[in-house]
């Protein structure tokens, strides 16, 4: 990457506070507990640039999606978007400025719409709020083109979110994304929640929404597949920490870190090529307790004593970083 | 097939009876399942799958929807027995596996209560015996510690044990049939691997047949020996896995199939079958596919397909036999 990254993510952490009422914690002798959702984590995503977090329930994908847009406040680290930091005091009128420019795409059409709502109401009202139209007729004409530009009807603006399917909300939840005009799109599991079909028409719609308006994607999924033929570079989740990055095109090709080569051993071989896989064995430890070292040492093949005592860094290998003890040892 | 199949379907039929009129949401399906068969049936929402596995236990009761047609089990025609011939096949010939484990179990009741519950109610065994054999099946569905763990509660299971569990039920009175509902929609992917592995080897194992209900055609791909491809209530495509998957002849399966992102192969633009499924108040006349189908003619417009022969397959689609129309595809 040559020009600056539009998003910087450094070592940002979430600590959630799970523990019991203060007067249980008194009566039954109990700790506080703690819930490391994110741990350290860091990227860049470079402009007209999709990166990509993958990773399985409980790896603090989404953890990372609510703080990188501010809907979060992240318990250390900071993040940075066009050199403006997303959570220090010093910069919130500069902040009101970016917040036209950032959009997120939810995982439930049903939900994140407003039921009470019409549609056309809906995508107006981040035109509204921003000031980008001020007058009526013109809201409404914006309204229609960005209708249009999803692949609906700007007749289908009187309706209500009701009247839809699955993947028309979710196409209005992207014309209502677009109608601010941003620059960085946050989409948390935007396909998960529909049918392969209609899957195929939103993630081909974002591609194309992508190149014409030089949009940048941050993209979270736990579908591999899904993630490869959206991103170019991808962060490869396990337990709050990023275990390994790396350009998309690599990352399939050979995998370095032992969960990622987990991970894609387990997706089911659509293409009936017969490749060797190893079982997958274990869980997603607790998150609460997880294990010392290395998180993912109960699980891996390759793990020798190192892993047991000592949380692995990300070191850097060209384009691809990976945090492995094994790997940095040359034990694969 | 030499064999005499497990479940034999023949023009199975769902109705829901409505102010509005009558809606077929199962149209005239029939299908074979061999022993030690495993047959996918895969589809999008609403395609009818989970009905039709609903229908073949008998769980449709009226005034709700009505199933017709005929549906045996070891040539014994079970469709029409009375609920209370019924019971003793349920979860003793057909053992049933669905999406969400958590709701399959009973929350108040200590898993092996449940198991040996089950147990109990198929087969002759005192207490004891069952207590053995409930441990025996929980090691074997993969559980460890199963002596001690038998005594836990649902939630004292991670999601992918609960699965594991389930599995152990639908297995404890040794079924003929299984009927697997989405049984790992709710898992992570490692997770799905597992108990996807573990699901074939054990009714490998048993020669047991499974009717494997899912929207995903990777675990289908992963799992069943033939496939049935569901559209509005029909089924549109049924063959060995490979033949389906490789090079189907169906434009919905051929849509379907292109519209999956791929691990191998370059990411190219994503096959895209335009609109949506149609809703069952609105299923067009002749092949319900044909609005959305790039190579429709006028038959598809007014004739429904039958299932015809091609290759090993068989597919609903006028394109297979109309000669003038293949000319022009």
């Amino acid at each position: 990457m040559s020009a600056a990254p539009l998003v910087e993510a450094e070592n940002l952490s979430r600590i959630f506070d799970v523990s019991k009422p203060w007067l249980n914690r008194v009566i039954e002798r109990d700790e506080k507990r703690f819930l490391k959702a994110v741990q350290n984590v860091s990227f860049a995503i470079a402009r007209k640039e999709t990166f990509a977090l993958v990773g399985e329930s409980g790896s603090g994908k989404s953890t990372v999606a609510k703080m990188v847009v501010g809907l979060l406040p992240p318990t250390g680290g900071a993040v940075s978007i066009d050199n403006v930091d997303m959570w220090s005091t010093a910069d919130t009128n500069e902040r009101q400025k970016l917040r036209r420019r950032i959009q997120m795409i939810f995982q439930d059409p049903y939900a994140s719409l407003n039921p009470q709502w019409r549609v056309k109401h809906i995508i107006a009202d981040p035109i509204k709020a921003f000031g980008l139209a001020t007058d009526g007729a013109e809201v409404e004409h914006r309204v229609g083109e960005l209708l249009r530009l999803v692949g609906l009807d700007p007749a289908d603006g009187h309706k209500y979110p009701h009247e839809f399917s699955g993947g028309q909300r979710q196409r209005i939840c992207i014309a209502r994304a677009l109608s601010s005009n941003p620059e960085f799109l946050v989409c948390d599991e935007p396909t998960s929640a529909l049918d392969v079909s209609v899957q195929a028409q939103i993630l081909n719609l974002m591609r194309d929404l992508q190149d014409r308006f030089d949009l940048t994607y941050l993209f979270i999924s736990h579908n591999l597949a899904v993630v490869r033929h959206m991103a170019a570079r991808i962060g490869v989740m396990y337990l709050g920490r990023i275990v390994e990055i790396a350009p998309t095109e690599e990352l399939f090709r050979a995998p370095q870190h032992p969960y990622t080569r987990m991970l894609l051993d387990a997706v089911p071989d659509l293409a009936m090529t017969g490749r060797a896989r190893k079982m997958v064995e274990g869980e997603i430890p607790n998150p609460i307790s997880p294990p010392p070292g290395c998180a993912f040492h109960p699980r891996c093949p390759l793990a020798f004593e190192p892993c047991t005592v000592k949380i692995p860094p990300l070191v850097a290998h060209g384009e691809r970083e990976v945090a492995c003890h094994a790997v940095e040892a040359g034990r694969i | 097939m030499i064999r005499q199949p497990v479940l034999s379907v023949r023009n199975l039929r769902v109705e829901f009876p409505t102010r509005r009129g009558t809606l077929v949401a199962v149209d005239d399906i029939s299908f074979d399942i061999a022993p030690g068969e495993v047959l996918g049936v895969v589809g999008e929402s609403g395609a009818g799958k989970s009905l039709t596995g609903a229908a073949i236990i008998g769980l449709l009761e009226p005034p709700g929807p009505i199933s017709r047609g005929i549906v045996e089990l070891k040539v014994r025609r079970i469709d029409n027995l009375p609920p209370s011939q019924m019971r003793p096949i349920r979860g003793k010939r057909i053992g049933m596996v669905f999406q969400d484990p958590l709701t399959s179990l009973n929350p108040l009741y200590r898993v092996g209560e449940q198991l040996i519950e089950t147990i109990r109610t198929h087969l002759e065994l005192s207490e004891r015996e069952a207590r053995a054999r409930a441990i025996a099946l929980l090691k074997e569905v993969g559980i460890q510690g199963a002596e001690r763990r038998i005594d836990g509660y649902p939630h004292e299971f991670s999601g992918g044990m609960r699965q594991r569990v389930v599995l152990a039920l639908a297995l404890c009175a040794e079924p003929e049939l299984i009927i697997a509902d989405e049984p790992t929609t709710a898992l992570d992917v490692s997770i799905q691997a597992q108990i996807i592995q573990l699901l074939k080897k054990l009714c490998r194992e048993r020669d047991t047949a499974v009717l494997l209900i899912t929207h995903d055609m990777g675990v289908i791909a992963e799992t069943a020996d033939r496939v049935a491809v569901m559209y509005a209530g029909r089924i549109a495509e049924i063959g060995p896995v490979r033949d389906v998957v490789k090079d189907p002849h169906h434009p919905y399966t051929k849509g379907l199939m292109g519209s999956i992102p791929a691990l191998e192969g370059a990411a190219n633009r994503l096959v895209q079958i335009p609109g949506s499924m149609p809703r069952l108040t609105a299923i067009p006349p002749g092949c319900a596919f044909n609005p959305r189908c790039p190579h429709v003619f006028d038959r598809c417009r007014v004739e429904r397909p039958e299932l015809f022969p091609i290759e090993r397959s068989h597919a609903a689609c006028w394109l297979l036999v109309d000669d003038t129309a293949k000319a022009t595809a």
